[in-house]
């Protein structure tokens, strides 16, 4: 027997899940009916490689719905081999200090094999939560390269992937199609560019941003379409710099250096530490733990066109492929 | 030369202080180390302080800029309540920590300052913009403003900005006479009168909530809201501020600021637009629509009260008459309840309860807006409970917005029970909310005064709260009135149940 997931019987599941979770509550506060707080504001799809760290990423939507509540429709790409489609729901809770009531969000999770991918489509739809945020969350490269994840990514507001595991070329025929796209390849620069700009927020500095003429960029191999966004952004700040991209060692090393003009200003990372240094003197700033969960927030709490990231795309599409 | 930062990108990047120099008279005091540095410091460790930002902090005590620096980093350790010490962090924002040692009466002090600030201008390029923080005895606010007046200081290549603690006087008329000390140096513009309670973020909520959204606004008004309580209680005593506070007491210490901005937020009308000057003129407005009470009706619609001993929790706790420093005949109120009515056609004929004090059962500050029934009740006395609708928007300790109403219980027949929609601001945002200080140093070094006090909110409110405060200095009141741990005197719960209604428990 071929088989399937049908929508309307996970949606049933998904409403008996909230009666048992309120029996549950009530049962454990006695008198108080407390019952169980239901937290939506978004659905929120991931797909990821059934071979990858689940727990991991288990941890990951659980540090999520507290600030993004979501419905969280987890796609296992179980990979080649028979055809398998199956489903299951659950919740996840959590109890805020000092309440008496748990908070809690629904997710489903569908395993399915590549010979299934195509009906994937047909029962995630009818699964997204209504008038609110379909956002798709790619974290599998295999599949973002597959025509079935055009069909997955036609429903949603945004597509979230990584390029560094991807193309950018990639990311820019996403964006193509006119859905948002965000790329945590460059949601990583965030603080590196935020303390940049305070460089020049500096009326001293800024009186000097037009003596700069050379831009150089040093990452390591894995680093390359972050480097390549940072340059690109710097480049639409500054049009006229000389731009120098050049591979570094190390497994995620970034260092940018702007100079001109007996001005020079370099951004390095040493391991959590941001240090800026104008002019030789140095300022330490504290980096925030980047990581998915870190990414994620930031870019879950952006559904909108963001034109910075747009432009920076585009140029950075220029300097990865100068000849195209 | 550019005139604009063309890294910006306002979506993702916080916001940040512009390069400036925060001087703050009262350095070594507690509020500077309990508030001020931590705040500070917390800022830059959130990335939010440009690199040439400097502080100068001054008092009497003579200190090098090494001392000041170590002294303040004892108190960001050990004040700091959610944040994570960092020694680098640490260690380039205390290069721009510096000391000037001196009396606010004495005119040195501030060529001292003036020659400070040119040098770290010239070493930290921070663009001859300067923020004078006045932590001191309200006493010296007019000295220090006339001191930086005379030294040059008030006006710069920069902007130069004054923040004022409370309380901004005594009264209306010497509220006046120190806005006028201020105004002689500073214009009104540059003058930010910090009132902490505006900076809690779900006060800053109640403008998202009431303007940001559709559904409330058309029940803001007369026509569904029965009542509105505003509670601020405390559940300590003086702790050792007895001399201090009675001469201040609850009405002057809270009502008078704190809680009536408050209430202003809760009742303004919706601004044009969300400008500092939009939002202010609106709460400035409310708080001129506030009924002055005539002296008859300050005796039926205001209680004061004075906490007597108890035992609590197995523990014996002094009266207020017992506190260290406290006179024994004292007639300080430590609990105030006031009944305000609103005079414009939105609010005319709601009550707003307002009571604030100290020795309550718990610490805790809501706004509680009670709507009314609906207007025919087709439920018998028979189906349950008739709890009316409440939206309580609580302040702290946990900050968030509750809807309460009715639904029927699952089940044969109509049996009606009190539901809560709650909204928590700490499991909703997960992220980390900034300190009142965090967000008012911000806003200040910004040029946001939005959250700040103008100087016609603090004499609108004086003209509310003096003649309250005139009737209750001339009578003699039989305190103590309510035991610590209780939830106030028996006069406040009669002053709503004349009007059928009751206080809520929070």
């Amino acid at each position: 027997m071929t088989p399937t997931v049908d929508p309307e019987r996970v949606l049933r599941e998904l409403a008996g899940l909230w009666v048992s979770a309120g029996k549950a509550g009530d049962a454990e506060e006695g008198a108080t009916h407390a019952g169980v707080l239901r937290a939506c504001t978004m659905t929120l799809v991931v797909a990821e490689e059934d071979d990858r760290d689940w727990p991991r990423l288990g941890e990951t939507i659980a540090a999520l719905m507290p600030e993004h509540p979501a419905r969280a429709i987890l796609i296992r790409l179980t990979g080649a081999g028979p055809r398998a489609l199956s489903s299951r729901v659950f919740s996840q809770c959590w109890m805020p200090f000092g309440q008496h009531r748990q908070i809690c969000c629904e997710q489903v999770e569908i395993a399915v094999s590549d010979a299934a991918l195509a009906d994937l489509p047909s029962v995630v739809r009818p699964l997204a939560v209504p008038d609110l945020p379909f956002i798709l969350w790619c974290r599998s490269p295999r599949l973002a390269g597959m025509a079935e994840f055009d069909a997955l990514a036609a429903r949603a507001g945004k597509t979230i992937v990584d390029s560094q595991g991807l193309p950018l070329g990639g990311v820019a025929r996403m964006a193509a199609r006119g859905t948002l796209v965000g790329d945590l390849a460059w949601t990583r620069i965030t603080r590196w560019r935020e303390t940049l700009s305070q460089v020049f927020e500096n009326r001293h500095n800024l009186a000097r941003l037009g003596t700069l003429t050379d831009l150089s960029v040093a990452h390591s191999a894995p680093m390359a379409n972050t480097a390549a966004y940072m340059a690109a952004w710097i480049a639409n700040a500054l049009p006229r710099l000389k731009i120098s991209m050049a591979p570094d060692s190390g497994c995620d090393s970034l260092r940018v250096t702007l100079s001109g003009g007996g001005f020079r200003v370099e951004l390095e990372r040493h391991e959590n530490r941001l240090v800026v240094t104008v002019d030789g003197l140095p300022r330490c700033a504290n980096l925030p733990l980047l990581n998915d969960y870190s990414q994620m927030r930031e870019e879950l709490g952006i559904v909108r066109r963001d034109p910075v990231f747009d432009a920076a795309l585009a140029r950075a599409l220029q300097l990865a492929y100068p000849s195209v | 030369m550019p005139t604009d930062n063309p890294f910006q990108d306002p979506l993702r990047f916080e916001r940040q202080v512009p390069e400036c120099v925060v001087v703050i008279f009262g350095a070594n005091g507690d509020l500077t180390r309990r508030k001020l540095m931590p705040a500070l410091y917390r800022l830059a460790y959130d990335r939010r302080l440009s690199a040439g930002f400097a502080v100068v902090g001054i008092s009497r005590t003579p200190l090098s800029d090494d001392q000041f620096r170590e002294n303040m980093l004892d108190a960001v350790k050990r004040f700091s309540e959610d944040t994570t010490f960092d020694a680098d962090v640490w260690r380039t924002f205390a290069e721009g920590l510096f000391y000037v040692a001196g009396d606010i009466n004495d005119a040195g002090l501030y060529q001292r300052l003036a020659a400070r600030l040119a040098e770290i201008e010239s070493a930290r390029h921070t663009g001859g913009s300067v923020m004078f923080y006045l932590s001191t005895q309200p006493s010296q606010y007019a000295s220090a403003a006339q001191g930086l007046g005379a030294a040059g200081l008030g006006k710069g290549q920069g902007w130069r900005r004054l923040v004022v603690e409370k309380p901004f006087g005594h009264g209306l008329s010497s509220a006046r006479e120190l806005s006028g000390s201020l105004h002689e140096v500073f214009d009104e513009s540059d003058v930010y009168r910090i009132d902490h309670y505006l900076g809690k973020e779900t006060v800053q909520n109640i403008l998202a909530f009431r303007f940001g959204n559709g559904i409330f606004e058309p029940l803001w008004n007369r026509r569904y809201v029965e009542h509105v309580q505003i509670t601020a209680a405390e559940s300590i005593g003086v702790e050792g501020r007895g001399a201090y506070y009675q001469e201040a007491g609850a009405l002057a210490d809270m009502i008078q600021n704190h809680l009536l901005q408050v209430m202003a937020t809760i009742a303004m009308e919706p601004s044009a637009s969300f400008r500092s000057t939009a939002v202010r003129d609106e709460r400035s407005k409310l708080l001129r629509s506030i009924r002055p009470m005539t002296p008859e009706e300050i005796r039926y619609d205001s209680v004061p009260g004075q906490y007597g001993p108890a035992r609590i929790g197995g523990q014996d706790v002094p009266g207020f008459l017992q506190e260290p420093g406290v006179r024994p005949d004292s007639q300080t109120d430590t609990y105030a309840a006031a009944t305000f009515f609103v005079e414009n056609w939105r609010w005319a004929g709601v009550p707003f309860y307002v009571r604030t004090g100290k020795r309550l059962p718990k610490r805790v500050t809501e706004i509680a807006i009670q709507f009314k029934p609906a207007p025919l009740a087709i439920f018998g006395a028979g189906d349950g409970d008739r709890s009316p609708n409440l939206l309580i928007v609580r302040i702290q300790p946990e900050e968030g917005i509750s809807l309460k109403f009715l639904s029927k219980r699952p089940g044969s027949g109509m049996d009606l029970r009190p539901v809560s929609m709650d909204f928590n601001y700490g499991s909703s945002f997960g992220e980390r909310s900034p300190s009142a200080y965090e967000t008012l140093l911000l806003d200040a070094m910004t040029g946001d005064a939005t959250l700040y006090t103008r100087q016609d909110m603090v004499e609108a409110s004086w003209s509310v709260v003096e003649p309250i405060q005139n009737v209750w200095r001339e009578t003699r009141f039989d305190f103590p009135n309510y035991d610590a741990g209780s939830w106030g005197p028996a006069a406040a719960e009669e002053m709503l149940a004349r009007r059928g209604h009751a206080w809520r428990r929070p």
